[in-house]
């Protein structure tokens, strides 16, 4: 691939004491994506982000950001890079528009107009003080901070616990940050939230990544799943379509596993009466499973 | 820009400045209105001894004549012999009806003499007066033979009933306790807290760096501690003035005596921050700097106490900050401001060594 790489982490090991927070991870982030950092918690997602940002010192491995040594040339880095922490604190009692110019002015950035522009698509009241803020309005402040100086790169750990309608705003943002040129790294240990706005996702579990995918790939392996649930009689056999690997059934009940051929399915289904309908994503622990059953596959069949 | 985060340290700040301030200035303004009364309070009680008369001799092992103005209901009179004011551990001289008695000096030390009436046989006798041997020195003088105190004046001779060895030993004594807590504490808090807030992994993902950071904290305590001294010099110079004071003690003296306080304001506050990086913790960092500046207080008395103790005065802070100098002996000593104030500069160097290699807690 000849994209310009704007992270690249080289054999990264970050050890706590004897406790191991990555190992030996590999990953490269590339200009004008936006990627997804699966894993659960404790994986070491945290861990490898605030290596990025010099806030840990590695054990072992490198890290190059937009070319330069992460921490030799932090202070250059950090003028081009955006992040919001998993979990962070605001100075107390200001305004939240004074703590956030405050933040614009160490980062050298004079104009106010984005910043503003955001707070009204995420519904932040600029004027509130900083301590009187909920846990999702504090998120906001965060996720503004991270993106208001016009980053080349944006590094957001966890960026989820928004309403419903503010995170679709927010994941509207991130993809016209996107369009503009802007390379986004963010992590989550929620599959669907990566999916909807993520292009490739990594995978990382205890410390070492488990795969990096295409969203459409892992989509397609994962699958999605349907649960249906029907008022009138309906044999398991008009489901068994193209696409469809999984079916279980519970009287009128049907759960159903589905890689591809969405509407051919949707189609059976619509023969019916429909009580009940929910489409929904492979949770990360399922996914997991199915990583693993995969890897055991490959050793058995290696022996 | 150098000085933003200084300048938002003091923002955040203001209020808290503002009231210790207002404390200092009533303390530093009002410490010199207390003199007169103390000053007077002080000579009644050896003017109490106006009713008593001691001749001294010329040379050693003359005789001394002790008289006193008799009291009419008395019967009698007594006279208890100590070399304390404080007359504990006093023995009885003479007992008789004479006002007037002559004895040998066969003492060199100084030596106290109460006079005292006997009334009645049922009623305790009543005080005339009390004499010293070495007159025109207030009682009080005793106090500075204990190495505790002698050391706030550097072993110089001061008096109590004068306007410069009140300030040092009643105004000094106590303000590097307040000044000195009071930034010891400022410092500690401004970093660890920042740590124990979780505010430092935005702050870092600033295009500020670790030494600036701390640098510019260091700076805003600097400026704080700077503040404060220039309200006490305003309170101090105030006060003497309003007594009439200023020309015993001039307000340039007042300046230089408590300007020679910031390096070793700053030499605390590096040691706060050197703490707040190396722990991470407030109330971790605010112990260890609260006892660095006890023991060094403690060094620096302990080291006046004889000579086989005197290296302890050299390792503390508090010798090199001599403001008796100033006061008593007219003479600023540039070369412990700079020693300070290097010292200050080193530790700050070695706090960020230290918070440049550890890594930020979550």
């Amino acid at each position: 691939m000849d994209q310009e790489k704007v992270i690249e982490i080289k054999n990264l090991t970050k050890m706590y004491g004897n406790i191991v927070g990555v190992k030996d991870l590999n990953l490269t982030v590339y200009k004008g994506e936006i990627m997804g950092f699966l894993g659960p918690n404790g994986a070491g997602k945290t861990t490898t982000i605030r290596s990025c940002l010099a806030l840990l010192a590695k054990t072992a491995g490198e890290i190059t950001i937009f070319g330069l040594d992460s921490h030799r040339d932090a202070v250059a880095i950090r003028k081009r890079t955006g992040y919001l922490p998993g979990d962070f604190g605001l100075i107390p009692s200001v305004k939240v528009s004074s703590y956030l110019k405050y933040l614009l002015s160490l980062r050298e950035c004079d104009s106010t107009k984005k910043m503003v522009s955001l707070a009204e698509r995420l519904e932040l009241d600029l004027d509130r003080k900083t301590h009187e803020l909920s846990k999702g309005n504090k998120l906001k402040v965060g996720i503004i901070q991270a993106l208001m100086a016009d980053q080349d790169l944006i590094i957001m750990d966890e960026p989820s616990g928004l309403d419903p309608l503010v995170q679709q705003e927010f994941y509207r943002i991130l993809r016209e940050e996107k369009k503009q040129g802007k390379t986004i790294f963010m992590s989550s240990h929620n599959l669907a939230e990566v999916e909807s706005v993520c292009e490739r996702v990594a995978i990382i579990r205890k410390g070492q990544l488990v795969v990096v995918e295409d969203i459409q790939v892992l989509r397609e392996k994962t699958g999605k799943v349907l649960e249906v649930e029907f008022s009138d009689p309906v044999t398991i056999d008009e489901f068994k379509l193209k696409g469809v690997s999984e079916i279980q059934q519970d009287n009128g009940r049907f759960i159903l596993t589905i890689h591809e051929n969405l509407d051919g399915v949707i189609g059976a289904v619509s023969n019916h009466r429909i009580l009940n309908m929910s489409l929904k994503t492979y949770s990360l622990e399922q996914l997991f499973l199915k990583y693993y059953a995969e890897e055991e596959e490959n050793e058995r069949g290696n022996a | 820009m150098f000085g933003r985060m200084a300048y938002m340290e003091l923002r955040a700040g203001w209020k808290g400045l503002l009231i210790f301030s207002i404390l200092l200035f009533i303390v530093s303004a009002g410490m010199p209105l207390i003199f007169p009364t103390y000053r007077d309070s002080l000579t009644e009680e050896l003017e109490g001894a106006n009713k008593v008369n001691l001749e001294l001799p010329n040379e050693q092992g003359g005789n001394i004549t002790l008289s006193w103005e008799p009291l009419e209901t008395a019967t009698g009179y007594m006279v208890l012999e100590d070399n304390r004011s404080s007359m504990v551990t006093a023995k009885l001289k003479y007992i008789g009806n004479e006002t007037s008695i002559t004895f040998e000096k066969d003492f060199e030390e100084k030596r106290y003499y109460a006079v005292m009436a006997v009334v009645d046989e049922t009623s305790d006798p009543v005080l005339i007066g009390i004499a010293t041997t070495e007159k025109g020195e207030d009682p009080f003088q005793e106090l500075m033979k204990n190495p505790a105190y002698a050391g706030f004046t550097g072993g110089r001779n001061i008096s109590m009933l004068e306007v410069k060895g009140f300030i040092t030993l009643e105004f000094f004594s106590w303000w590097w306790m307040l000044a000195g807590l009071f930034i010891a504490y400022l410092s500690v808090s401004v970093i660890a807290s920042d740590f124990e807030n979780k505010r430092m992994d935005v702050m870092l993902s600033t295009p500020i760096s670790r030494r600036r950071y701390l640098l510019e904290k260091f700076s805003a305590m600097s400026i704080i501690a700077l503040f404060t001294i220039l309200v006490a010099i305003v309170g101090l110079a105030g006060g003497l003035a309003n007594i009439n004071a200023l020309g015993e003690f001039p307000a340039e003296a007042v300046f230089l005596s408590l300007v020679g306080c910031l390096p070793f304001l700053m030499v605390i506050a590096a040691v706060g921050m050197l703490t707040a990086v190396l722990f991470q913790k407030v109330r971790v960092g605010m112990g260890i700097t609260f006892a660095f500046v006890f023991a060094e207080f403690f060094l620096f008395t302990f080291g006046n106490f004889s000579k086989s103790l005197e290296w302890m005065k050299t390792i503390s802070i508090f010798k090199y900050w001599d403001y008796s100098s100033v006061i008593i002996d007219d003479l600023f000593k540039t070369g412990d401001f700079i020693l300070l104030a290097v010292l200050a500069i080193a530790l700050i160097i070695i706090g960020i060594w230290v918070f440049e290699k550890k890594d930020i807690p979550t």
